[in-house]
């Protein structure tokens, strides 16, 4: 048992570390065939994301990255790919600005209020793919591609002067939510960190916990695994594909918070865009796991804070870009490889040990 | 439980850590201010949009030119956050630009917000207004150019039928929708007017020519021979397809569309261009922090001052130029108000 | 054709060694062994498709070595795979000229061929019919027809009877003799003994991976080849004492379902299938694959909702139940397909352990799992139920299926189920881990249990149930008592020849050869 541990610990390892020295290794290429030099870039990323406001700005950054490849990453657990984060928890945003813009209540009600508003929205607009799917037997691929453009067209309709929303110059925004309900910021220097910073660790935490040490998160993950043992096993497939839409689409509500109530105070045209994607990129980097989708937000910060470097030093500003789409795909890659080889370097330690048995057993028995 | 706590503890360390990191090591937006030239900070399109940007890089070209200053040019990608701006605009400070320019009204909050922690530098914000006092906005009276684009679609078309394409449905581009129906309206009575947008609030809108195309295709079935396409680099699409039907004719926005190298083989369905001075602006941005009098607060450029105007390359609106500066005209009296905000 | 001291190792195992085989020409040559004893290793090695790592092959004298299946054919050797590699949309025609086209041409020429070969052996093949209307056998038959029309004159049938109703056994070893009056030579492998002592002439044990005795027909009784293959003696005959109750535990009534198929095709599956089962009994589905047990199965466990007609577990109706509700009253579930229904293949052995039993004891408290309690009691599975393997962390797809299969049953007793559902609970398992599983079906029906037995293996059936119905095209045709049937008169029903009570006739001198489970303890 011990050496099968150890194998596990180091084919865990294996797997990162190959796929960032392959992505560094064809990054440089790229960079080399542009002209320039590989070896200063990474310098530049180095020096320039290490500094305390780099590390400020990227985990500030890496916090909505994180709750949406959370989202993300509990229906990719039971193999529902939802694509429509983006969509859910921007029209989940959009909803919890205009109830949030419309009250004054104090702090501690009104916070809540809009979070709650937010996953409510979330789930519902991901519920309708989790139905849709159970019982018309569409796929949640399609269905949640074309709620995210009905999305998008349900907030433009509504963010406008004399719907849900106010002019301010060239933008439409909704209105600001009152002062009780800026969320509250760390402080550190040189500039503060976002709060939701908690609540991002928290809900981390809470899908750690819910997937592996409940019965429901048994029953999830077994749909994932194989949808046939689990409808054998008991699970209502059908019911955990709602349940789990609802509940990704809960936690895409959560992604547009931070900007919500950190830094916009209204969801306007300017609203970012696009997170659910990222995220989906972040959940695949990260292996589903809580910790790993946190290195993987991280590193995603750190690449766009240190992109907007490179441009600086007259390299390509498509490099970034190139490399995030690099890391991912190898580490798909890697991980693929360093799993199909555990799964064989593990039957074959199963032989061997058997074989062994059955070798002194048949010892045993021609000396008796 | 024994587990749970020890992970929980781990995490805890692990945030103290992570509290603690950014708490220590130097900042790296300590330096700044030295004159290094223009920081002009993109919208999504980039400078070789044939529109916008590329209007801006004009005066930054300009610039160069006339007053020797060097310029830094930046782009922003689909789907930023207003950190990403911030960033970008806090880069170009930092490393010693003044002033840094951001081009298009998503740098509206970003550049009022970095410009007071770079007191020292100049900022300039095109299509939004200046909130703090080293800021210099520049706005545009889109609905009047637009106006007079209507005018001139009005008197062009055979089958009283002109469309209106907007990159995304918001408040800037829908001047451009307001005074453009206004012109057509004031002009021919008859005309029906059909305006569509490529995306409802997706800066995508900006650079999706594709989108433009489908768009313009569906308008030109519909037998409306002009079209007016406000939708910075996608208007490329649709000055394409336009060029494709013999009879019909495209408006280009904010450069003058004939002139452009990239658009030169649709140039003869270019019937004029509604053009924002941007690169005027930008330019007495630059040369006013050049002299050491730096503009600041918003200025707004009309149709009274040539701050938009009609494009004129091409000859192709010569015969009715008279009727145009009429319009012209009017506006500049007063006699008529354009509407920026659409009739509903 | 010989081969001496064949030794083949995979990484970690060595799946042959030692292997020293003498074939004749003209003779049917049967290797028998366990699942898993390196017969498959051995059958690829002599058709070119694995390579031995030491050890000689040769052929009327001239040592040979293949490289590739298609070195085997020019040597005359062809084999049939378990697996018919037939296309259904083409005709047994173009089946059989695909990809050997330079031949005999594709038309009149090839056709002629094909029924001259046809006629020769006995083989009865149309040529052009549709792949897809035809039956088992005769697809066996299309299979055997393209090996010879490339020119074979040694066959390798890799358990040939494994897909057969004991009518069409006999009618393939009729094709066999045939090939072998005519000088062919037939390699046959089965763990079948008594099909075996029937059509061969030499046979040739292997165990572990090495051969382990050369036996003729006439010299040896199915109990001495069994021991061959197991290598030790087998336990003793079991003396039958029915366990019957006048409890009943399940009770299927008018149980109705159709499904639509590819096409939207309404079809009945189940029609107005109705039975009983009490404490203590052993009821037994005989049937050709396909004609509805898998759904009767699945209705039974909530898989499927019925269309019509009630279940009733020990007195409560559950006919419209979900399935946890089911198996938390006491249904136990040993699937058919066990690595789609019955494992998470990449999952560790604990938590396949706690699959299909989330919510009980010692699984889970409250709402949480108990992973130390579901750990523990997954090492005692193991050891309880000789589930082989290093550990409770590896996954179940690293074990082998008799193993599997092991903490499979030890997951489903574990919970003492009122009523076991094992359908096809041997099929690709050792012959140790059979009688295990056996012995572990028989001492649970004494405690009480009720199964509903579903098996394609006639002996098993026979060997272990209480009573016999027959399924055939969704409903049971036919009952009969295991204490007097014979494998063949069963096989007559399957295929709808017969039906209603079936009794035995003594002037059906059939030879039952076969050992049964509770007589001889074991078949395979």
């Amino acid at each position: 048992m011990k050496k099968l541990d150890k194998n596990k610990l180091i084919l865990g390892i294996a797997a990162p570390v190959l796929a960032i020295v392959a992505a560094l290794l064809i990054t440089s290429v790229i960079i080399l065939a542009t002209g320039k030099d590989p070896l200063h870039a990474y310098a530049v990323m180095a020096d320039f994301g290490s500094k305390s406001d780099s590390q400020v700005w990227i985990i500030n950054k890496a916090v909505p990255y994180y709750l949406s490849a959370l989202a993300v990453a509990i229906g990719f657990r039971m193999n529902l790919f939802n694509i429509g984060v983006d969509g859910q928890y921007r029209i989940a945003a959009f909803f919890a600005a205009v109830v949030g813009g419309a009250l004054t209540l104090p702090g501690f009600l009104q916070i809540p209020l809009i979070i709650l508003v937010a996953m409510l929205v979330g789930s519902v607009w991901a519920g309708i793919a989790g139905v849709l799917k159970t019982t018309r037997g569409v796929s949640e691929v399609i269905t949640t591609i074309m709620l995210n453009a009905i999305a998008a067209a349900v907030i433009g309709y509504f963010l406008q002067d004399g719907r849900l929303a106010v002019k301010d110059g060239n933008l439409f925004h909704t209105p600001n939510l009152p002062a009780s309900s800026h969320f509250f910021t760390i402080p550190t220097q040189p500039a503060p960190l976002d709060g939701f910073l908690v609540i991002a660790v928290v809900v981390g935490f809470a899908y750690w916990f819910v997937l592996n040490r409940t019965r429901f998160g048994f029953d999830l993950r077994t749909v994932g695994q194989s949808e046939s043992a689990a409808e054998a096993g008991g699970v209502s497939v059908k019911r955990m594909i709602v349940t789990s839409m609802l509940l990704s689409g809960g936690a895409a509500g959560l992604i547009g918070m931070p900007t919500l109530l950190g830094t916009s105070y209204n969801y306007g045209t300017d609203f970012p865009i696009g997170i659910g994607f990222t995220g989906i990129a972040i959940a695949l980097l990260g292996r589903n796991h809580p910790v790993g989708m946190a290195v993987a937000a991280l590193l995603w910060g750190f690449l766009e804070r240190t992109g907007t470097q490179l441009e600086f030093e007259d390299y390509q500003q498509e490099i970034v870009g190139v490399m995030q789409g690099v890391i991912v795909l190898c580490v798909v890659v890697a991980y693929e490889l360093v799993r199909r080889y555990g799964l064989r370097l593990q039957q074959r330690q199963v032989g061997e040990e058997l074989a062994a048995q059955a070798r002194k057993t048949e010892k045993a028995e021609v000396s008796a | 439980m024994h587990r749970v706590s020890k992970i929980a503890a781990a995490g805890i360390a692990t945030a103290a850590l992570t509290l603690s990191l950014s708490a220590c090591g130097a900042s790296s937006t300590e330096s700044g201010g030295k004159d290094k030239g223009l920081g002009l900070a993109f919208d999504v399109g980039g400078r070789d949009d044939h529109s916008f940007n590329e209007a801006a890089a004009r005066g930054a070209d300009k610039a160069e030119k006339d007053l020797g200053v060097k310029s830094k040019m930046m782009t922003a990608k689909n789907g930023e956050t207003e950190a990403d701006r911030e960033q970008r605009l806090t880069s170009l400070a930092e490393a010693g630009f003044n002033p840094v320019v951001g081009v298009g009204f998503n740098y509206g909050k970003s550049v009022n917000k970095v410009a007071k922690q770079f007191p020292k530098t100049t900022f300039g914000v095109v299509d939004s207004p200046s909130q703090a006092k080293n800021v210099y906005g520049m706005v545009f009276a889109e609905n009047e150019a637009s106006y007079l684009a209507g005018v001139a679609a009005a008197l062009k078309s055979k089958t009283h039928k002109v469309g209106f394409i907007g990159g995304v449905n918001n408040a800037l581009i829908q001047k451009f929708q307001a005074g453009f129906e206004q012109g057509v309206k004031d002009t021919d009575a008859k005309a029906k007017v059909t305006s569509e947008y490529l995306y409802a609030n997706d800066d995508k809108g900006f650079n999706d020519p594709a989108a433009a195309k489908g768009k313009a295709k569906g308008m030109l079935d519909a037998g409306i021979d002009v079209i007016y396409t406000a939708a910075g680099q996608s208007g490329n699409g649709s000055i394409e397809t336009v060029a494709g039907k013999k009879g019909t004719w495209a408006i280009g926005v904010d450069s003058d569309q004939y002139l452009q190298p990239g658009l030169s083989q649709y140039k003869g369905s270019i019937l004029t261009s509604v053009m924002k001075n941007v690169d005027v602006a930008v330019y007495d941005l630059v040369k006013s922090v050049h002299d050491k009098k730096p503009l600041t607060g918003t200025k707004s450029y009309t149709l009274k001052d040539d701050g938009v105007r009609l494009s004129t390359s091409g000859g192709f609106i010569n015969d009715i130029q008279a009727k145009i500066d009429a319009a012209k005209k009017k506006i500049a009296s007063g006699q008529v108000k354009v509407s920026d905000t659409p009739a509903k | 054709m010989e081969l001496r001291g064949i030794t083949k190792r995979f990484p970690g195992v060595v799946a042959n060694h030692d292997i020293d085989i003498t074939i004749h020409r003209g003779t049917v040559h049967a290797l028998v062994g366990e699942n898993g004893a390196g017969k498959s290793t051995l059958m690829k090695i002599l058709y070119g498709m694995q390579k031995p790592d030491e050890g000689t092959i040769s052929i009327d004298g001239d040592q040979v070595s293949f490289h590739s299946p298609a070195d085997a054919i020019a040597r005359n050797i062809g084999m049939v795979h378990q697996h018919f590699m037939l296309a259904d949309n083409l005709t047994v025609l173009e089946n059989v000229v695909l990809g050997g086209e330079k031949l005999h041409g594709i038309g009149g020429k090839a056709r002629a061929e094909i029924i001259k070969i046809s006629d020769r052996y006995g083989l009865g093949v149309r040529p052009d019919v549709l792949v897809e209307d035809l039956g088992v056998a005769d697809r066996q038959r299309v299979e055997i027809l393209k090996v010879l029309y490339r020119g074979a004159r040694t066959l390798i049938l890799d358990e040939p009877t494994a897909v057969l109703v004991p009518q069409e056994v006999d009618a393939l070893f009729d094709n066999l003799r045939e090939l072998k009056a005519e000088g062919l030579t037939v390699i046959f492998i089965s763990h079948k003994l008594g099909e075996v002592l029937s059509v061969a002439d030499d046979i040739t044990v292997i165990r572990r991976g090495t051969t382990v005795a050369s036996v003729v027909p006439g010299e040896t009784t199915p109990k001495q080849l069994a021991e061959l293959m197991v290598g030790s003696e087998l336990p003793s005959p079991q003396t039958r004492e029915s366990t019957v109750t006048d409890v009943e535990m399940l009770k299927v009534d008018g149980l109705r379902l159709s499904t639509a198929d590819a096409e939207g095709v309404e079809r009945t599956v189940l029609d107005e299938v109705s039975l009983t089962i009490r404490k203590g009994e052993v009821l037994g589905i005989a049937g050709v694959e396909g004609n509805g047990q898998a759904e009767l199965v699945e209705a039974i466990m909530g898989m499927r909702d019925p269309d019509g007609g009630t279940i009733t577990l020990d007195g409560v109706d559950i006919s419209h139940r979900p399935t946890r509700a089911r198996r938390e009253d006491g249904i136990g579930y040993i699937p058919e397909d066990r690595h789609r229904h019955g494992l998470l293949l990449e999952a560790p052995l604990w938590e396949n352990r706690i699959l299909g039993h989330v919510t009980e004891k010692p699984n889970a408290k409250g709402r949480l799992l108990d992973l130390k309690a579901a750990r523990a009691d997954t090492a005692r599975i193991v050891a309880e139920y000789d589930v082989r393997t290093p550990g409770i962390e590896v996954t179940a797809a690293s074990l082998s299926g008799g193993n599997q299969q092991k903490l499979i049953v030890g997951r489903e007793m574990s919970h003492h189920p009122k009523l076991l559902i094992a359908a096809h609970p041997t099929r690709g398992v050792d012959v140790g881990a059979q009688a295990q599983i056996w012995d572990q079906i028989r001492a649970a029906r004494r405690e009480g249990l009720a199964v509903l037995l579903i098996s394609a293996d006639l002996d098993e059936l026979i060997g272990l149930s209480d009573g016999l119905r027959v399924m055939y095209r969704g409903r049971l045709v036919a009952d009969a008592d295991p204490a007097t049937i014979t494998p063949e008169e069963l096989g007559s029903a399957m295929t709808g020849a017969a039906s209603g009570h079936l009794t035995h006739s003594d002037s059906d001198t059939a030879a039952d050869s076969e050992p049964r489970p509770s007589q001889e303890g074991e078949s395979e």
